[in-house]
């Protein structure tokens, strides 16, 4: 089955000025996330545990869409999927971005003090999971596990790309249901490790889904973003309003699907009012945090759903390009809304702040244009790519 | 039976694409007033018929909107305004309890005055008799054919060369239709006497049957069941007991909450000797004393204890309190004679509970040691 | 493999034989025309004797109390809400095939889209009786609405109770206003078909003279989408707000944040299992198994799958977090919900949702009628046990043991949950008689040669 070669040029280069710009970005945002570990460990350690998570979130959910178009069965996707792989080769960088953090484990997790923990009854009670030797266990396997998945699903991917065998779609097919599972662990793990864990005292059973709800969002936003960015630039020129529509559909669903959740979170613990886990939400309404609250809901929400509403909006490329930027800002101060009261105090913004999303974004542009190069830009031999390009609405 | 002027020109067609096309040429051609006929919707038809977007959309916001805004108005003048609780510990207006009414109401009412909004403002019921029913055409089209239908009030029209242009895009079956006389002249008013008889009908039905069920039908049985119980109220009579009463007097000996039993009756001397003053002289026992006694006592005693009120003549006067004799009275026994009464004066046990009565002993040593006083009280 | 049968270039058809459009009329509409056989009248009678064993008890309960059933305190909730939960749970599946379905632009809908919104109908017109049912007083059910009195009394509208009864309400109407909508160019359909004059007008009426005019389409697919736009959430809110009942409370077992996702998937895992249940007795009866295909049989156990996943991930979350919240009360629940008098119940709720589902794991077992059917009823059964777990096993052993008891079920908690299923089938009996059971004009529209060749 040989690809019409109008689906769109093959392997390719950013633009100059683009990478250009990418290893900037990366190099500042090492320098000043650097000088904030030597002005105040405590903050870029959380900082830290930001920009890690957010890294996270994005790789685990754009590896997340490669599996769900698998698994799905989906047509719409397939001239689009490698976006989504080459976000997914962040994860392999993923746990790097952790690593500073392993040397300073003190300053951001009260439960691994031993001597905090031995002084309080819940925190012994909890110490066969909150202790660092079984966190460190973990961090290895469930990004070891995601590692071992991403590499999967790429090598069957491009290797379809030269041998077209549809058998490899079948093995990528039962990799996914394999995947799906192992992903909610994932993923639930990251977050109460992470997030939850800042808290030791407070919990609660949503928060994985939570967090996956902005994994989802990320991977989504972010994949859109490049995609109607390379479609303007003829990168992926037979992608139609058709598709761009399903892709704002998609955002438009997630972000309801993640106001739902943190409704849920908000609404049961404000009803039962039990001191053991209101606490965690006070803390997000005093010292200025109140702010950052509604200006989360306002961002992640409000604005979103009317942006996205109409049927137009989903499949209009400056309204898809604009949300996705937009989104992808609302998740990242999500997670910081998530971490930073752990700080004390009020709400911390500055220079230090800047630091880790701008070596993130100098991060994705670096993968990118270096994925670019090596991979084609759509999946060539995919049985369904033809299919997928011809899909109407 | 269609025996009215002419109505439309129809033609069938087999395929989605040959509709599709048929459509295209004939709006290209100027035609305004026509209709394609489908048995599903077809892919394309609306730009093919140079159709603009639907506002229906619109309506739905709106509706939506209505929803939210006058159940949480409604909401919060309730919980605010007309009956504030205090529920949960919360305060009177808990937006994060509105969430789910509200949402829900608004799906309610977006959802369903859209869905009449359609068949009222769109589909014009009830006025929805029309030519094409009942036409073979029309049976065509709903089963599996594909229809254009060409009104004859199109300022194009011109019915040989309508038969022409269809006949020319593959049209098969051309045929005319025509108006039912009956049907045009019949039009469904909104104000039509039988309509407004059903709804009037309908009106009292309803009324009727909701004041039956909740003034009469809830005294009735087995509603009512629970209002009539089988239990003694307070002055019922019950041939549970032989005087027919179903109140019972209390057992023999019960002692009412406060009131123990006095048991000095007829025994002053060992009242005197057993009883003792519980309370102490102080200001406010004594304040106490002197507020009773002058409301109680002094009616007869006179406001010093003197035996000289206004009573006198008028009855038998009291001997004065500040004699040797009663000052040197054990305060028991005052309290023998409060209770039980002595000679003239009635028993006061009635009138004044057992500690006012202590008060005014001390009140009336007080009294006493006022009308006696010595050089050395003034210190 | 198996990887030879499929060719991921091709589409797969959705209506099998490539009939023609006429023909579907005719094969949609036969039991409409057809007297009922002898198999129609058997089941009808089974359904129709619980239906009525169903109806005694419910009077019963109303004439003589609630003393009659099981509820006492602590367990003060049983069967009654058990059931509920239950039913609004298996509408969920009609109104996720319908609307969500939809909106996914999944046309595999197409074959089981009518049927199972009616089924979401008649689920919620089953879960509807018990919250009446258990009222102490159910001949005053206005009393949960507000309306204005002369008591001066409002209902509270900060009780998740209350939510309940506008989300349920909502959802009855809406679904009611969506399937409606979605019948009107059946109906007109077969008032262009019909041979009976009673029925012409019966059809006529309620297609509100629908001619199939593209101007209207035009309309009507709009309005249709918006319905299913709507209709998503909502359904989603339903089972969120029938969590809510209990998540808002403070018992162990109960006050947990994961309720809302869990018991929506929850719900679509067992309404799921009753629409393929259901639909294995109707392709077959009525000849429709080329169009109520095996591969929709298949998507429908491949969505169990995965939301009985999603309900095994919530059991896994909510045993973790019980013994990461260091509370000894949390901790306590699950272990008397695994060990204590209920233990049986909570095993038959883990195999039946956890472990048998996985099977569909196998595509074989995903399509064999038989296994599937089998795996769909013990689907429903472990999703009752499920809320009976929750629900009985928090109640009955909470923060005090001197408060601690036991429920066990009366004939007539039995009964009137028998009658339920009886309801429920007796409604879906008639309805297959009565009106078309898969969606005319949306089979049209899917089968081959049904659109345009470019546009």
């Amino acid at each position: 089955m040989s690809v019409p070669l109008s689906a769109g040029p093959l392997r390719n280069e950013l633009p100059r000025k683009v990478t250009r710009l990418a290893w900037i970005l990366l190099a500042l945002g090492i320098v000043l996330y650097a000088a904030g570990y030597m002005v105040d460990i405590k903050r870029s350690a959380l900082n830290n545990v930001v920009g890690f998570l957010f890294l996270a979130s994005l790789a685990s959910g754009s590896l997340f869409l490669v599996a769900l178009e698998y698994i799905a069965g989906a047509v719409w996707s397939v001239p689009m999927r490698r976006v989504s792989e080459f976000l997914a080769a962040l994860t392999p960088l993923t746990p790097l971005l952790a690593i500073p953090l392993f040397f300073h484990l003190r300053d951001v997790f009260e439960w691994s003090h031993p001597a905090a923990a031995a002084s309080d009854s819940v925190l012994m009670s909890k110490s066969p999971y909150l202790n660092v030797t079984f966190f460190v266990v973990r961090f290895v396997c469930v990004f070891g596990l995601l590692n071992l998945f991403y590499y999967s699903f790429i090598r069957n991917s491009t290797r379809q790309d030269v041998s077209r065998e549809q058998k490899l779609t079948t093995i990528n097919i039962r990799l996914a249901a394999l995947f799906m599972p192992d992903f909610a662990v994932i993923v639930t793990l990251i977050a109460v490790d992470w997030a939850m864990s800042l808290e030791p005292h407070w919990y609660s059973t949503i928060f994985g889904v939570y967090y996956f709800a902005g994994t989802v969002l990320a991977g989504l936003a972010a994949a859109t973003y490049i995609i109607v960015r390379f479609h303007e630039n003829g990168l992926l020129p037979r992608l139609r309003r058709d598709h761009f529509y399903s892709l704002g559909a998609l955002l438009f669903a997630f972000i309801n699907f993640w106001a739902y959740i943190a409704f849920s979170q908000f609404l049961l613990t404000w009803y039962a009012n039990l001191p053991e886990e209101t606490f965690w939400f006070v803390k997000r309404w005093r010292d200025g945090w109140q702010y950052v609250s509604v200006l989360l809901i306002l961002v992640q929400f409000v604005v979103p759903y009317f942006a996205l509403l109409t049927q137009d909006s989903k499949m209009d490329p400056k309204r898809l390009k604009l949300m996705s930027i937009w989104i992808l800002f609302a998740h990242l101060l999500d997670i910081y809304w998530l971490v930073m009261p752990s700080y004390g105090g009020g709400v911390p913004l500055s220079w230090m702040e800047i630091g880790y999303p701008v070596l993130l974004a100098g991060l994705v542009l670096v993968v990118l244009s270096y994925e670019v190069k090596r991979t084609n830009l759509v999946p060539v031999g995919d049985p369904k790519l033809e299919r997928g390009l011809n899909f109407r609405l | 039976m269609n025996d009215g002027p002419l109505y439309s020109v129809t033609a069938l067609f087999d395929t989605p694409d040959a509709i599709i096309r048929a459509a295209e040429e004939v709006s290209t051609g100027g035609y305004t007033k026509y209709d394609v006929n489908t048995p599903f919707p077809v892919h394309g038809m609306d730009k093919a018929m140079k159709l603009r977007q639907s506002r229906l959309g619109i309506f739905t916001f709106f509706f939506g909107l209505l929803g939210t805004v006058s159940i949480v108005g409604f909401m919060t003048w309730v919980t605010v305004t007309d009956y504030p609780l205090v529920i949960g510990g919360k305060p009177f207006w808990t937006w994060p309890a509105f969430v789910p009414i509200a949402f829900e109401i608004t799906v309610l009412l977006a959802a369903v005055l859209t869905a009449i909004t359609m068949i009222v403002l769109y589909f014009r019921f009830p006025n929805v008799s029309h030519p094409l029913h009942d036409t073979p055409y029309m049976k065509k089209v709903s089963s599996d054919r594909f229809g254009i239908s060409i009104q004859a009030s199109d300022p194009k029209f011109d019915e040989a060369a309508v038969r022409e242009l269809l006949r020319s895009l593959g049209g098969k079956e051309i045929a005319a239709i025509y108006f039912d006389a009956e049907d045009l002249s019949h039009r469904q008013e909104l104000f039509d006497p039988k309509f407004l008889g059903v709804l009037a009908l309908t009106a009292v039905v309803v009324s009727g049957a909701t004041y039956f069920s909740f003034n009469t039908l809830l005294d009735m049985q087995p509603f009512s069941w629970m209002s009539e119980q089988n239990k003694l109220k307070a002055q019922m009579p019950s041939d549970f007991s032989k005087d027919g009463i179903g109140m019972r007097p209390p057992v023999e000996g019960t002692v009412a909450r406060g009131f123990l039993p006095y048991p000095f009756n007829g025994k002053p001397e060992e009242a005197g000797k057993d009883l003792v003053n519980p309370l102490l002289p102080t200001p406010a026992v004594l304040a106490r004393g002197k507020a009773k006694f002058l409301t109680f006592c002094s009616p007869c005693h006179g406001n010093f204890a003197r035996g000289d009120s206004r009573l006198q003549g008028q009855f038998p006067s009291p001997p004065t309190l500040h004699s040797d004799k009663v000052r040197n009275r054990p305060d028991g026994s005052i309290y023998n004679v409060i209770t039980e009464g002595q000679n003239v004066m009635p028993s006061y046990a009635s009138q004044i509970l057992p500690e006012d009565r202590w008060a005014i002993i001390l009140y009336i040593r007080a009294l006493q040691r006022a009308q006696n006083a010595k050089e050395s009280d003034l210190k | 493999m198996s990887t030879a049968a499929i060719d991921y270039t091709q589409e797969v058809p959705l209506i099998e034989g490539r009939p023609r459009a006429s023909e579907i009329d005719a094969t949609i509409a036969a039991p409409l025309d057809e007297f009922p056989k002898r198999g129609w009248w058997i089941a009808f009678a089974v359904t129709a004797s619980m239906l009525a064993f169903g109806g005694y008890c419910a009077f019963e309960t109303v004439w003589q109390g609630l003393g009659l059933w099981g509820i006492n305190i602590p367990v003060a909730w049983g069967f009654d809400m058990t059931s509920l939960v239950f039913w609004i749970g298996i509408g969920h599946a009609g109104t996720l095939i319908s609307a969500i379905l939809f909106l996914l632009r999944q046309h595999w809908r197409t074959g089981i889209a009518r049927f199972a919104e009616a089924m979401t109908i008649f689920a919620v017109i089953c879960a509807g009786m018990f919250p009446i049912l258990h009222l102490g007083r159910p001949w005053l059910p206005l009393y949960l609405t507000p309306y204005p009195n002369q008591h001066g009394v409002w209902i509270n509208f900060m009780s998740p109770l209350v939510w309940d009864v506008f989300a349920v309400s909502t959802y009855f109407t809406v679904s009611l206003v969506f399937w409606y909508v979605g019948l009107i160019p059946d109906l007109a359909t077969l008032r262009d078909r019909t041979t009976s004059k009673l029925k012409k007008i019966i059809y006529s009426i309620f297609s509100l003279g629908w001619r199939h005019s593209n101007r209207h389409w035009h309309h009507y697919e709009r309005a249709y989408l918006i319905l299913a736009g709507f209709a998503t959430p909502l359904v989603l809110s339903v089972h969120t707000i029938v969590s809510f009942d209990f998540a808002v409370s403070v018992l162990p077992g109960w006050h947990s944040t994961i309720f809302p996702p869990y018991f929506v998937a929850g719900a679509i895992f067992s309404g799921f299992a009753m629409v393929q249940n259901a639909l294995i007795f109707v392709r077959q009866s009525f000849n429709l198994k080329h169009i109520i295909t095996l591969n929709h049989l298949e998507k429908m156990n491949q969505i169990i799958i995965v939301t009985g996943s999603m309900v095994g991930y919530s059991y896994l979350m909510e045993f973790f977090i019980s013994w990461y919240s260091g509370s000894e009360f949390e901790r306590f629940v699950f272990i008397n919900r695994a060990l204590g008098p209920y233990a049986w119940a909570f095993w038959v709720m883990v195999s039946c949702n956890v472990l048998f589902p996985q099977l569909f794991w196998i595509k074989k077992i995903r399509r064999s009628v038989p296994i599937m059917f089998v795996i769909g009823v013990l689907v429903n059964v472990g999703m009752w046990m499920e809320r009976f777990v929750i629900i009985v096993t928090s109640l009955q052993r909470d923060f005090l043991p001197s408060s601690w008891g036991m429920y066990y079920p009366t004939i007539y908690d039995i009964g009137i949950l028998m009658g339920s299923f009886g309801l429920f089938f007796t409604l879906i009996l008639i309805f297959v008689r009565v009106l078309p059971v898969v969606s005319i004009v949306d089979t049209k529209a899917v089968m081959e040669g049904g659109q345009p060749k470019h546009h």
